[in-house]
């Protein structure tokens, strides 16, 4: 059965990426090179374990195995630029740690070797303040139980298609890794995590790539206050189990079938106080079980909710549905999934009673929303009046009861939410950025009064002779 | 050309000092100004509802209101009348030159009307929320100029020719207006459901671009949200008919086709009316 989904996800991964599915990847990088050896390397090759070599300012070209427990810092940023034939750094022994490097990868390298910025192929390594460019993958944790990559800044290869790069930070077979503060851009996933349970994954930015942040049989996981933007999807979690994850932004995921937030057979979910705006569709369930959303802000999507009815068991509490096009696309003819205590920002019940609830349970689909299930061009008059008026009609005469999806409790007014991160002006998309809205308004009045003044001019006595002839 | 001028000039006049038009310009901008300041108070001081959201709103304010102000106002005053007509039209000018100026005339007093609207919503906008998207608001003010052309030259098309029958023009006006904003989408919605889905796909986008209301719509909600407005349909918009560039000439070509027709029928029923 294990083997059956890992060759549908292989399929699915496959697919959408044109790149090689799963791995189990190769053995580790063939430590004889064909590429130039670093100067930096007879330091390492000299030192004892536990020492700590200080580089300073300057350019070393070539590729660097560290394969004994030092700490490896660069003072003045210093620039490892590699050989482009393979991994720039590669890390072979347990307890190393790097701070401070420019890393280069000339863009080279092979995607089936894995080839990275920084590969650790050892317990417990830290990377801290490296700045890595130009390299299929950015930092490949390889076994690596306890690692940790902190502070760091990534910059893919812009321009590639994604099934020809590899991921920001890879972390496969991996126990108890921590990432934080990371900045990665222009990768294929920015985290990729298989395979790789007990990891932390804090404060961290991924935009411009495909998956922000990318699990893959990976349980018991934890992420928290980071930023996941502009991709095909923020979060995409797949076949794992109780992942929690809290206070994350999911942002701008616009494209035709992206989403904010991608669940595919993973179970026991935790999702807290996140928000989850400006994406095509907020958050996609497909054959997942138990997971609970629970103060959430979903804003601005064309369909807030797509769901399977391969899931269940699924609940909706307190969340706040902002503006979206379409609160919930069903996929199949029946959901069990539970709403209650939700805001949805087009509930238009009263609320007579005052309890802060609606009166009555608010409707997540109506007939408009089914024929625009069956046609996409539907959507072209779903803000027009004919919706609503469908709407409005089928509440009337409920003679289409076609699947009855209900928040029973529906919030009248919207929550106060202070766990959830603001979207801050940096956040907006460039097209509304775009200069003051004070000028043409300005314009507009002046143009009023010149008009509504020529009605009264002084030529008035000549047109005052029309009106009088008339 | 000046005959034209002096008709517009007062048409625009006698706009101005009509009770009517002083409401319907106060109305517009209590609306506007209603809108614009809701759509600040829903961000609930999360940021969310940013200034495209609000003239989102706004869209949805003008495709109502101009097309049903256009249509009454073009119904009430250029339906030649016994009298004032009769006179007006037995001037040395032709006829065409003093419908189209009394049309022209017509578009500046309803034009204006809005844009005091628009000034007034847009700064209240800018005072609140901030200076985020002037190009938004260009759009909205814009469709509404567009919109009002359209429905004078319909609401022209409707009264000329009708000497003395203003309450049957102002009915067939409020129909036509029933037709354009709601019933023409139901029609279409209705008669897509039972097609395939390819053939489906290409009527509800040729309906949204062949009514006014929904070129105008679609027109603006593209320009104000880009392909998010529509999600997928307006991907498949953009592939029907090839790009933004060639769909937003595909709608101002609608637009125009929405004047240059009626005002063609227009010219030819007065020229045959017996006023």
């Amino acid at each position: 059965m294990r083997g059956l989904a890992l060759l549908a996800a292989g399929l699915l991964q496959a697919a959408a990426s044109g790149a090689p599915g799963l791995p189990p990847p190769g053995p580790p990088e063939v430590e004889s090179r064909g590429g130039q050896v670093s100067p930096l390397q007879a330091l390492i090759d000299r030192a004892s374990p536990g020492d700590r070599i200080v580089v300073s300012e300057g350019t070393y070209e070539g590729d660097l195995v560290i394969d004994r427990p030092i700490a490896l810092v660069g003072t003045g940023r210093p620039l490892l630029l590699g050989s482009g034939a393979g991994s720039v750094v590669r890390v072979r022994a347990a307890d190393v740690s790097i701070e401070g490097f420019d890393i280069d990868g000339r863009g080279g390298g092979d995607l089936g070797q894995d080839t990275s910025g920084i590969h650790i192929d050892a317990p417990r390594a830290r990377v801290t303040d490296c700045h890595i460019r130009q390299t299929l993958f950015g930092i490949y944790l390889r076994e690596a139980d306890g690692a940790v990559v902190e502070r760091s800044r990534i910059n893919g290869l812009p321009g590639r298609p994604p099934g020809e790069i590899g991921s920001g930070i890879h972390v496969w077979n991996t126990k108890g890794f921590r990432l934080e503060d990371n900045l990665i851009i222009e990768v294929r996933d920015g985290l990729y995590i298989q395979s790789s349970p007990g990891g932390v994954v804090r404060g961290n930015t991924a935009r411009d790539l495909r998956y922000g942040i990318h699990y893959m049989y990976s349980d018991d996981n934890l992420f928290e206050d980071n930023t996941f933007a502009n991709g095909d999807a923020g979060a995409a979690i797949m076949y794992s189990r109780r992942i929690t994850f809290r206070r994350n932004r999911f942002l701008h995921n616009r494209g035709f079938a992206s989403a904010g937030l991608l669940f595919k057979e993973c179970d026991d979910v935790v999702a807290d106080d996140n928000l989850i705006a400006d994406n095509a569709r907020g958050i996609f369930i497909e054959g997942s079980y138990r997971n609970r959303f629970r103060r959430n802000i979903v804003a601005m999507s064309d369909m807030a909710l797509v769901i399977y009815d391969s899931s269940g068991d699924n609940v909706f509490e307190g969340n706040a549905f902002v503006g979206n096009l379409t609160p919930l696309w069903l996929v199949g003819r029946r959901t069990d999934t539970r709403f209650t205590g939700n805001y949805w920002s087009d509930q238009d019940e009263p609320d007579l009673d005052g309890d802060g609830y609606a009166d009555r349970p608010y409707r997540l689909s109506n007939v408009f929303d089914h024929l625009r299930g069956n046609m996409t061009a539907a959507d072209l008059f779903a803000q027009g009046l004919a919706a609503r008026a469908l709407g409005a009609a089928e509440r009337a005469f409920p003679v289409l009861d076609a699947v009855p999806v209900l928040d029973e409790r529906p919030l009248v007014r919207m929550p106060a939410l202070p766990e959830v991160p603001p979207l801050t002006p940096a956040d907006r998309p460039a097209a509304a950025r775009a200069g003051a809205a004070a000028w043409p308004a300005a314009m507009a009045l002046g143009g009023a009064f010149v008009l509504l003044a020529g009605g009264r001019s002084p030529l008035t006595r000549r047109r005052r002779d029309v009106g009088r002839r008339v | 050309m000046a005959a034209l001028w002096l008709c517009a000039r007062h048409e625009l006049l006698l706009a101005v000092r009509s009770r009517w038009l002083q409401w319907f310009a106060a109305v517009f901008a209590g609306l506007a100004l209603l809108v614009a300041s809701s759509g600040y108070i829903l961000s609930g001081g999360h940021g969310l509802q940013d200034f495209a959201r609000t003239a989102v709103s706004l869209v949805q304010l003008v495709l109502l209101i101009v097309p049903l102000a256009a249509l009454v106002f073009g119904a009430l005053t250029l339906s030649p009348d016994r009298g004032a007509a009769e006179i007006l039209y037995a001037q040395p000018v032709p006829r065409e030159v003093i419908l189209a100026g009394r049309v022209f005339g017509l578009f500046l007093a309803l034009g204006a009307a809005q844009l005091l609207g628009f000034g007034v919503a847009g700064l209240a906008v800018q005072w609140s929320a901030g200076p985020y998207g002037a190009s938004q608001f260009l759009v909205v003010v814009a469709l509404s100029l567009a919109l009002t052309a359209v429905f004078v030259t319909v609401a022209a098309a409707l009264a000329s020719g009708e000497p003395g029958r203003r309450a049957r023009t102002l009915g067939l006006a409020l129909v036509v207006w029933f037709v354009a904003v709601i019933l023409f989408d139901l029609a279409a919605l209705g008669v897509a459901s039972l097609l395939k889905s390819g053939a489906a796909s290409r009527l509800l986008i040729t309906a949204a671009l062949v009514n006014p209301v929904d070129a105008g719509r679609t027109a603006a909600y593209l320009a104000i949200e880009g392909t998010a407005a529509f999600g997928g349909a307006s991907l498949a918009l953009l592939r029907f008919t090839g790009g933004g560039a060639s769909a937003g000439a595909m709608i101002a070509a609608s637009f125009l086709v929405w004047v240059a027709v009626p005002a063609w029928i227009a010219a030819r029923r007065l020229g045959r009316a017996d006023l």
